[in-house]
């Protein structure tokens, strides 16, 4: 029953991805990591898509972070970016942005959780579980810099303070 | 000059369609064709597989049906192990029931909110930056937030019982994996957590009132558009009670006379026969004692409406009568009517729901049963979009040699291409030019059967958007793009 409840005072991490076509699946690595920490602040959900009521969702989270791989080039292999509310629309009903999403918890909840995007590079997209070597090779980078974060989460008494999580 | 108008693909559709217009000389419509040009393959590359994968590997034909297909697969797979619907355990039977009518609340809520409302709330002629869920949701604000809980709840009921909202896994060979507990039932009747299930039942009445409202107010067009005699088919129970799990089949013609009386779904292959086109991935069944050219059926709502006796839940039951004495006639063949039928069966779920929650036997622990091994399987059940079929086929050491899909959306074809010509004849014709509103509508025709061109096709990739317009010669003079 538990997973059908979440602690909602803290932190949302939602992996967005699908393991089934290699990289893609880097945000669900990244949330089986941090689930498998079972920290009692943070809670991680899986995605293949962002859907619209994801809006509900992020609404119930003061801080949520997505995480997805990208395909564009990024320096040093990741991003972790704020994330904004945005009003951009995509044709299909099981397929929107983050930005929409927030966009749509602001609407319809009247909540703006504090939301972060942490992209990591990816390279093959073809049918298959395996991450290739660039992705894992990012991967690790960006575990080195998300992890240790969140691992402190479960020692501080002190409100999760995200714009600290400086990444150059 | 001949001119061929392309809108490529339909959009707020599950997957890629397109949609291709032919005009003659004189801007007259000459012809029209619904295309899918997306890759089927499901049906080749799981052969060569376990039995018991098939549960689970066809739910990767689509996002938005998953638990359509497992619970499909997960049918004709107990066939295999010997075990036909009867013999499941009632505790099987029932967690099966709750995962498929949480899975028909969540898909027809989705359809209704997301898809069809923007149309109904703004227009089939408002600027197309409106015809979205966003402008909703900025307009429409508790209609919006109803909306998402609704798909919402449907979802928590799929995660309850499958573990996933998406791509989760309940049944297995024989029956399902595991039971339900207290706990979990109270989470969805106390409302402490997410609005309970009587909430849902109630927005449902609701939303069934909304739409009654609206066909009084826009009576004329919602009668007439898109609307065409045709076959329906659909799954009935013994007694010719709406039956979404386990029944028999049945079609009538556009009149009401039955042209498929009541038969086993073991029996599909004797009555039905597919044919195909070269200008689409996607099939055309269609009764074999008609023919190809009238032998196709509706399927979905509309067709579960018009060829049950009744619904066997009391206010989706008192919603049909309305519907029937709305029109005046059992058989409805208006295409936006669709949208109304949907919303009867979004009550209708919601108190099947209620009902199987306040069921013991939803705890049972009677979870799987064994049976004597076969080497053929068929399941067959109603998914949102219509009737789905999963047949399969195994040797000696359990692999899968042959897979047959007939997925809701291929019977939807005839139809889809009939609502098409409707609107080409009706609303493009003779016009001399053409409005994003006009093309919105054929989308809005298309729409109103809710296709799942993903699962018709077993698509995989991208989906761009395109819409072109060409010539008697064949040269293109216009396209639109829609991304």
């Amino acid at each position: 029953m538990s997973d059908l409840k979440h602690n909602k005072e803290q932190l949302l991490v939602i992996g967005i991805g699908n393991i089934g076509r290699g990289d893609d699946g880097l945000g669900w690595k990244m949330a089986d990591i941090i689930s498998e920490m079972e920290l009692d602040k943070v809670s991680v959900e899986y995605r293949y898509q962002l859907q619209v009521e994801d809006a509900h969702l992020v609404s119930e989270f003061p801080i949520v972070v997505f995480v997805d791989a990208s395909k564009e080039k990024l320096p040093g292999g990741f991003s972790w970016q704020p994330c904004k509310p945005g009003d951009h629309y995509f044709y299909s009903s099981h397929l929107q942005s983050p930005e929409t999403v927030l966009y749509l918890a602001e609407t319809l909840f009247s909540k703006k959780p504090e939301a972060y995007i942490l992209a990591i590079e990816g390279e093959n997209w073809d049918l298959g579980e395996c991450l290739s070597e660039i992705g894992d090779k990012y991967f690790q980078k960006a575990s080195a810099f998300f992890i240790p974060h969140i691992k402190n989460l479960q020692t501080n008494t002190q409100p999760i303070q995200m714009q600290s999580f400086a990444h150059t | 000059m001949t001119r061929k108008i392309t809108i490529d693909p339909v959009t707020r559709v599950e997957g890629h369609g397109r949609v291709t217009i032919h005009l003659d000389e004189y801007g007259q419509v000459k012809d029209s064709f619904f295309h899918i040009v997306e890759f089927r393959g499901f049906e080749r590359f799981i052969q060569g597989h376990p039995y018991w994968e098939a549960p689970v590997l066809v739910q990767r034909l689509c996002g938005i049906c998953p638990v359509s297909h497992h619970l499909a697969a997960a049918k004709a797979i107990d066939q295999i192990v010997g075990i036909d619907p009867k013999d499941l355990s009632a505790t099987a039977t029932k967690l099966r029931r709750l995962m498929h009518f949480g899975q028909l609340f969540q898909s027809h809520a989705l359809h209704f909110f997301y898809l069809a409302s923007p149309d109904l709330l703004f227009g089939v002629d408002a600027p197309a930056e409106k015809r979205n869920v966003i402008a909703v949701a900025a307009e429409h604000r508790e209609l919006a937030i109803q909306g998402i809980t609704m798909r919402k709840f449907g979802q928590e009921i799929i995660k309850a019982v499958a573990g996933k909202k998406i791509h989760g896994i309940l049944a297995v060979p024989g029956g399902v994996h595991k039971t339900f507990s207290e706990a979990e039932r109270d989470y969805f009747l106390d409302g402490k957590n997410i609005e309970n299930i009587d909430t849902m039942i109630a927005w449902s009445q609701a939303m069934v009132a909304f739409m009654r409202d609206y066909h009084e107010k826009h009576h004329k067009f919602l009668d007439e558009f898109a609307a065409f005699p045709s076959g329906h088919l659909g799954m009935v129970g013994p007694d010719g009670a709406m039956e979404m799990y386990d029944g028999k089949l049945r079609a009538i013609d556009f009149e009401g006379k039955r042209t498929l009386d009541d038969i086993s779904t073991d029996l599909y292959q004797d009555y039905f026969a597919e044919g195909v086109a070269q200008w689409s991935y996607m099939k055309f069944p269609y009764l074999k004692s008609l023919g190809r050219e009238n032998g196709w059926n509706r399927v979905g709502p509309l067709a579960r409406i018009n060829v049950c006796d009744y619904i066997p839940t009391p206010l989706a039951e008192k919603a049909r009568q309305d519907f029937i004495a709305f029109t005046g006639r059992k058989i409805n063949n208006s295409t936006m009517f669709s949208h109304w039928a949907r919303l009867i069966e979004v009550l209708h779920s919601a108190e099947v729901i209620k009902d199987l929650l306040h069921d013991p036997e939803i705890f049972g622990t009677d979870l799987v049963r064994k049976g004597e091994r076969r080497s053929k399987g068929i399941g067959i059940i109603e998914a949102p979009r219509g009737t789905l079929t999963h047949h399969y086929e195994v040797d000696e050491k359990g692999m899968i040699t042959k897979c047959n899909l007939i997925v809701s959306t291929t019977h939807n074809n005839d139809a889809m291409n009939t609502a098409v010509k409707w609107v080409a004849n009706n609303v493009i014709s003779r016009k001399g030019h053409i409005t994003d509103g006009m093309l919105n509508q054929v989308e809005v025709a298309i729409r109103a059967y809710d296709p799942c061109l993903s699962c018709a096709t077993q698509a995989m990739g991208k989906m761009p958007l395109k819409a072109e317009l060409y010539n008697h010669k064949g040269e293109l003079i216009d396209e639109r793009f829609k991304a």
